[in-house]
């Protein structure tokens, strides 16, 4: 069975902008912009969701 | 090869035999997809207290006022003395310095080493910490030399009628 790595691509995607979204977040708390911060968190929040969304879609994907 | 190692041990102490089938605990795509998922929704959930405490801010929770407290008569501290009072709490030692006719500078005095009282040195112009002698600028709080590495925390002061108020304290700045 050939499968497609699609999925995983894009789920790696999702986490390594939840990651740089997450470092973000907490740098503007420091430098007190707090909306960024309000900002990027929903960003982060919203990521959660997409990424169920595309292990759904991908998950039986055939190459 | 004895019979020992194909018996099944009774349930409770089954640690070795509880493989239902090949490859079972073998982290396959779709594991992996559920752990990449999973670890998504740690960090949706771990922005949340930031969030929190970013509108906590925005929305000026933070900023707490206290009741205006008078700490002295303006016309009993002369230029370059100093006045011990307590603020906010009754526990908060706190220092007033006049700097000049119409400059005051306040701080909560507890030394940020280990909290011992800063007192001012007059003919120094410094405020110093006995314990290990700490020494903080008088200016903005910052510690200048000795063991403390973090400024005092301001005290917002205001005259009014005579009088010198202690208004809040300033938020800490790391």
């Amino acid at each position: 069975m050939k499968r497609s790595y699609i999925g995983v691509i894009i789920l790696a995607a999702i986490l390594m902008m939840n990651l740089v979204f997450t470092q973000y977040m907490v740098h503007q708390y420091y430098y007190e912009n707090y909306v960024n911060v309000l900002i990027f968190g929903g960003l982060n929040i919203v990521l959660f969701p997409l990424a169920v969304f595309a292990y759904k879609k991908t998950i039986n994907m055939r190459a | 090869m004895s019979d020992k190692n194909k018996k099944i041990p009774f349930n409770e102490d089954n640690y070795t035999h509880n493989i239902e089938r090949n490859n079972e605990r073998r982290l396959d795509r779709r594991g992996f997809m559920k752990t990449l998922v999973g670890a998504a929704g740690v960090f949706a959930v771990s922005s949340l207290p930031w969030g929190a405490v970013a509108a906590k801010e925005l929305m000026g929770l933070a900023e707490k006022e206290y009741p205006h407290k008078k700490i002295t008569d303006v016309s009993r501290l002369p230029v370059g003395d100093a006045v011990e009072f307590k603020f906010p709490g009754e526990h908060d030692d706190a220092i007033l310095i006049r700097l000049s006719e119409n400059k005051y500078a306040a701080y909560q005095n507890a030394c940020t080493h280990l909290r011992c009282p800063v007192f001012w040195v007059k003919d120094q112009g410094e405020m110093i910490c006995p314990c290990h002698h700490g020494k903080f600028d008088v200016e903005t709080g910052a510690p200048t030399a000795g063991p403390p590495r973090r400024p005092l925390p301001e005290i917002q002061v205001k005259v009014e009628n005579g009088a010198i108020y202690a208004v809040r304290v300033k938020r800490y700045e790391a």
